[in-house]
């Protein structure tokens, strides 16, 4: 359900972030990880995700639903992030999603979803102990939708359309051994979203207007791993909570600005390619461990990532 | 031009509003005239305004109504916050507050049942409200029969509210009394019986029948309704005692009505259902049968037997259209052909135009599109309490008898949906659990339009395009054929000629 859509850049990102800390040169990031891409690089490359779940929960109430059977959700996501300084990062990001039900007569979507563009800036890196180093980082991120798909048509919308504001603190501990620890939390405001109907039922109440007020979104991820060389095996749990909106109704469609909370458990391997040591492979496995208003859902992405030096 | 997007967001994000108006603005206006006659005005379901008893009034100069006077008098002193909001509130005119409420509702209870956990459906219960599945499923025919029993009922009681006014001549307590303030418009009719707790008695009663699990918000909406017109100067409590009593008089007429127009039976048997699948077997058709899964009864197969307000049972059979073209014809093949290309290759702005009608689950439903748009034309014609209940009234008792006579046609025909015949069409939005021919929103919109045309002529080429847009919006969704559309169109124009012919005579113009 909607969980994939409206936390893909999210996703991606964290995949690009742990993919770049890992090529030892590079040591560049992404949005949350705690790592600067030197100044006058470029990496830049493909992610590969296919999303599916067959229960959800409707509210808090755990179900399949005969008529969707499985959902799926593929995207295919440029990414990129330039070093401007060493301490200055810019992030580009563009999913293109497509939507299936296996199941009933619904007809799935595609189209290209959100651009995103973040300004990721290094408030401080010091020596912590003489075991390893510690970082703050503070990222302002934006998104608009690009296109004008529908939000209209959960689950199988690709996206929320909801312009997006996020500002996110990242604090990093990498030890000098190879293990790290990274906590990373971010607010994210949402503008308002324009439907095609005039009237809609949420939450209780119903509204004779196109627009949907929608809650912001509090989020955190703490992940810890090995990083060295060329293997890097980190896991990661993440949590989102949605400050506002109304619950799924029994045997109702799920909608937009509905409170969808989750708790995910992320597991990566990574390996980079020894006679090429620009380019990087990943392959990441997700697994929602809890959730509200969401897909109970699986998440296989998989990675292509070059970096250019200046 | 992307980098300005983003700019853009980032700049106004911070100062986004989370605030959404829920309703639609009212602006208290006084009513351009005051229909003096319409008590005179011919009855629809009642025999006419003697039918009830309203007694005569105490005098303005007596004791027991200075008393009454005194009460507002010392309640305007000192009105709280809450007190002011709902006079503003109501000041919006009673008719158009309660079709607003009464479209909420229709969109809370627009849910189908959840399916058991052995894969079979329980049907909502009227005698356990509250329970799992909630009652009612207000989909769109019980919808279209709610909307109608409401706004004919208030209709007909401010009928005979206006013929007693008018008899006995009271004034508003704030034209009695100069020290006592008007904080509503004034209407310039007779303050005894009060029309707004007319309009509170019989929305109450007929309301609490339709959606007996919200009986307390509706109880307590009425309730305020009534404070607003006494504490605002309009009426006394004897002014607002006896519109209560006549509302109430008056919903028990249209309750009995709907105990006995045949919706206890429109859900059907599951021996009649096979029935119909049988039957349309028998003439070489392929029969309707439910995509959902669970497999789901249809939804109200016995709906086009419900009693209609225009047209007798036999209307509704004389004006059941033709024939659909059969399942296994050539014609059915290319109709069947159109909408698989149409929903693999929809435009954004069609699949728009079936968003903005589709009215599926959780919401007002198709005629409740319909009082919304109504409602800005009801508005801004500044009618009084009188004359909008009969555009509503009118509107919806069209729009009941265009779900009678669809649903009695297609539970006759019992015809698939187009992806019943071609799995690979895939539906833009909800695939209504019933027959696909002839198609509801068409009919319904139709009718409406007609009706609404004949209410509002200025408007009447804007009705025409707005019905159009939605029935070909169930192609574009892809849940119905070309011909669904068009015949349900023409169904709807000779359903809603009934109800214009009516309005024609009724002596209201």
């Amino acid at each position: 359900m909607p969980s994939v859509r409206t936390t893909w850049t999210w996703q991606a990102l964290v995949a690009l972030g742990l993919l770049a800390s890992f090529t030892v040169q590079v040591q560049a990031q992404t949005i949350e990880d705690g790592v600067m891409m030197p100044g006058k690089n470029l990496c830049t490359g493909f992610l590969y995700a296919h999303d599916s779940w067959d229960e959800y929960w409707e509210g808090t109430l755990k179900r399949v639903n005969g008529n969707i059977g499985t959902i799926t959700t593929e995207s295919l996501s440029w990414v990129g992030n330039y070093g401007v300084t060493n301490r200055l990062n810019v992030i580009a990001m563009l999913p293109h999603v497509w939507t299936e039900a296996s199941q009933g007569p619904l007809h799935g979507m595609s189209g290209f979803q959100d651009l995103t563009l973040a300004a990721k800036y290094s408030l401080l890196e010091t020596d912590f102990t003489r075991r390893g180093a510690l970082k703050a980082i503070l990222v302002a991120a934006a998104s608009v939708p690009l296109g004008d798909y529908t939000p209209d048509f959960y689950p199988l919308s690709i996206g929320s359309a909801s312009r997006r504001f996020a500002s996110r603190l990242t604090v990093d501990f990498q030890a000098q051994r190879g293990w790290f620890l990274t906590g990373s939390a971010a607010y994210t405001f949402r503008d308002t979203v324009t439907l095609d109907r005039p009237a809609y039922f949420t939450d209780g109440q119903l509204f004779l207007s196109d627009q949907v007020a929608m809650p912001d979104v509090f989020d955190y991820t703490v992940s810890a791993g090995y990083r060295k060389e060329g293997l890097m095996i980190p896991v990661a749990f993440s949590q989102q909570t949605t400050l506002g909106g109304g619950d799924i109704r029994r045997q109702d469609m799920p909608f937009v600005s509905n409170r969808m909370d989750f708790s995910k458990l992320d597991a990566l391997v990574m390996y980079t390619i020894p006679k090429a040591k620009d380019l990087a492979l990943r392959v990441a496995g997700t697994y929602t461990v809890s959730g509200r208003n969401v897909g109970q859902a699986t998440t296989l992405t998989a990675g292509l990532l070059y970096t250019f030096h200046f | 031009m992307k980098a300005s997007r983003l700019l853009a967001a980032l700049l106004t994000c911070a100062a986004c509003s989370k605030d959404i108006r829920s309703l639609e603005d009212l602006a208290p206006s006084s009513p351009a005239a005051a229909d003096a006659s319409a008590g005179e005005w011919q009855m629809i379901v009642l025999s006419g305004p003697t039918q009830f008893t309203v007694p005569p009034p105490s005098p303005v100069d007596s004791a027991a109504y200075q008393a009454e006077l005194a009460s507002i008098r010392n309640a305007q002193a000192s009105l709280t916050d809450e007190q002011r909001e709902a006079i503003d509130y109501w000041s919006g005119g009673g008719v158009l507050r309660w079709n607003q409420i009464l479209r909420e509702l229709v969109a809370r209870y627009n849910l189908p049942p959840a399916p058991r956990a052995n894969d079979t459906y329980v049907f909502p219960d009227p005698d356990n409200p509250f329970a799992d599945p909630q009652f009612p499923f207000a989909n769109p025919p019980y919808a279209a029969r709610a909307y109608s029993y409401v706004t004919v009922a208030q209709f007909e009681a401010l009928k005979v509210a206006w013929f007693y006014k008018h008899q006995y001549g009271r004034p508003s307590p704030a034209q009695v009394d100069g020290s006592i303030q008007s904080l509503m418009p004034a209407t310039n009719v007779p303050a005894y019986p009060s029309e707004d707790a007319v309009l509170s008695g019989v929305s109450t009663e007929l309301l609490r029948l339709l959606f007996p699990a919200s009986v307390e918000e509706i109880t307590r909406r009425a309730a305020d309704e009534r404070n607003a017109a006494l504490l605002s100067g309009r009426a006394a409590a004897s002014d607002i005692a006896a519109g209560l009593a006549l509302g109430r008089a008056v919903a028990a007429a249209f309750v009995a009505r709907a105990a006995t127009d045949g919706m206890r039976a429109a859900a059907g048997t599951p021996a009649q259902w096979q029935a119909l699948a049988n039957a349309a077997a028998a003439r070489g058709e392929v029969p309707w049968t439910s995509l959902e899964w669970p497999p789901r009864p249809p939804m109200l197969p016995n709906f086009g037997q419900v009693r209609a307000w225009m047209m007798t049972p036999a209307d509704v059979v004389r004006e059941r259209p033709g024939p659909p073209p059969s399942t296994s014809s050539a014609q059915m093949a290319q109709e069947l052909q159109e909408v698989r290309e149409t929903v693999d290759h929809l435009t954004s702005g069609h699949l728009a135009i079936a968003q903005f009608w589709n009215d599926g689950v959780s919401t007002y439903t198709p005629p409740g599109h319909w009082n919304d748009i109504a409602t800005e034309h009801v508005g801004a014609a500044r009618m009084s309490e009188v004359r909008a209940a009969r555009a509503f009234a009118l509107l919806n008792m069209a729009m009941h008898d265009a779900g009678v006579a669809c649903w009695e046609a297609k539970f006759y025909y019992f015809n698939p949906r187009p992806s019943q015949l071609d799995p690979a069409i895939k539906t833009q939005i909800g695939l209504p659990n019933f027959p696909s021919y002839t198609s509801g929103h068409s009919t319904f919109s139709t009718a409406a339009a007609v009706v609404l045309g004949h209410l509002f002529p200025d408007s009447a080429a804007e009705f025409d395009r707005m019905k159009d847009e939605a029935a070909i919006s169930r192609l574009y969704g892809g849940i119905h054929y070309r011909s669904d559309i068009e015949t349900g169109k023409e169904h709807g124009r000779r359903i809603g000629a009934y109800t214009v012919r009516f309005a024609r005579q009724d002596g209201a113009e």
